[in-house]
């Protein structure tokens, strides 16, 4: 069946334009410093695919045709489905590496504190001399 | 021979001062160290008023993150045995003997104490003792460690599973994944009878929904367990 393209013009352009408007704001985003390159690569790649894709349908009709999907907007759906479970799984990953880290940080600095509480209770005349100001809450 | 107690303690202020009287009672050389879970009383106040080593940690960390904070203090202390006591009152000092005792007497490396080993004392309610119950049954499904008590957080490392602990300890809910990773390294896990009370003051952080996911995290983490030991020792010899 080769009849009508399964995306007609009038969507394939605004959709490029989107697209490409979005890739654009990604890579300004690394290049201001605010998203860094590591994080943003699954960004990228995924979103150049999804460029591919558009601007060549029938790419996605061969897909389609390839897994046995009938309907091939429907191969759009689940690719667009599966697009965002692959960044908001980088998402996730990255969380976990943050929260792991986070949480060795925390007690690194519960230990460094109790060891400065330790060596001030060693001073001779703590916080007399400077009248170093001290937080009523810790003692 | 250099005994640690690791506290975890979040908001248990007034749970202290009891639990420093039964520490002197039973066990005065103890070296305690109270872990501030980023408390909002004055817990930390309180703890070193009593002489003990504090560790404040600056954000809740849930009390996995907790009690390795106190396992990496006793890791750099150098002791040789490091025991874990509820701020709540729910663990009775008097036990400690019998708790260390297995591996001072070098035939175990972490010790569990079991409510259910001995008879009388508080037990718990029915639909959590029978997650209990599913919790040890899948834990000696998976590495074979017989333990009839794997939610217990009163319990006793030697020196070689502090060591382990500072490295590797699971962050919520960690007790049944602690002895399943722990046995999984190849450390002894045995159990003693204790008797545990009801908390003193305040209200148990364990919930009937925070149960089911106790339940289904532990079971997660227990069926992907050989997975992450892999993974993790590659990840320490590269």
């Amino acid at each position: 069946m080769s009849g009508p393209s399964i995306l007609p013009i009038e969507l394939q352009v605004p959709s490029l334009l989107v697209l490409g408007l979005f890739l654009a704001w990604v890579l300004r985003l690394i290049r201001t410093h605010r998203l860094n390159v590591r994080e943003s690569l699954v960004w990228l790649l995924t979103t150049l695919a999804a460029m591919a894709v558009t601007a060549f349908p029938s790419l996605l009709a061969r897909l389609a045709h390839l897994v046995g999907i009938q309907v091939p907007a429907n191969a759009i759906f689940g690719a667009g489905l599966l697009y965002l479970a692959v960044n908001v799984l980088a998402v996730t990953l990255a969380v976990s590496a943050i929260s792991e880290r986070s949480r060795r940080l925390a007690q690194e600095c519960a230990l460094l504190r109790a060891e400065v509480d330790a060596l001030r209770a060693r001073l001779p005349d703590p916080g007399d001399a400077r009248r170093e100001p001290r937080d009523p809450a810790r003692p | 021979m250099r005994v640690a107690a690791i506290v975890p303690a979040y908001n248990e202020g007034r749970n202290l001062p009891r639990l420093a009287e039964a520490l002197l009672a039973h066990a005065p050389a103890l070296d305690v160290c109270v872990v501030d879970d980023g408390s909002t009383d004055d817990t930390a106040r309180v703890a070193a008023s009593l002489g003990w080593t504090v560790l404040r940690l600056p954000v809740n960390l849930g009390i996995g993150g907790a009690v390795q904070a106190g396992y990496l203090w006793a890791r750099d202390r150098g002791h040789d045995v490091a025991v874990q006591i509820d701020g709540d009152g729910q663990h009775d000092p008097a036990f400690l003997p019998r708790l260390l005792a297995p591996i001072q007497e070098g035939r175990a490396d972490v010790v569990i104490g079991s409510r259910f080993l001995s008879e009388g004392g508080f037990r718990s309610t029915l639909v959590r003792r029978a997650g209990i119950r599913y919790l040890a049954w899948f834990l000696r499904l998976r590495c074979g460690a017989r333990v009839t008590d794997p939610t217990s957080g009163f319990r006793a490392a030697s020196r070689a599973a502090i060591e382990f602990f500072a490295r590797r300890y699971p962050s919520d809910y960690p007790e049944p994944e602690a002895i399943a990773l722990a046995s999984r390294h190849g450390l002894r896990v045995a159990e003693v009878p204790v008797t545990m009370h009801e908390r003193a003051h305040g209200s148990s952080s364990i919930t009937w929904a925070r149960t089911l996911y106790y339940l289904v995290k532990v079971s997660i983490a227990l069926v992907l367990l050989p997975v992450r030991e892999e993974r993790a020792r590659e990840a320490e010899g590269a």
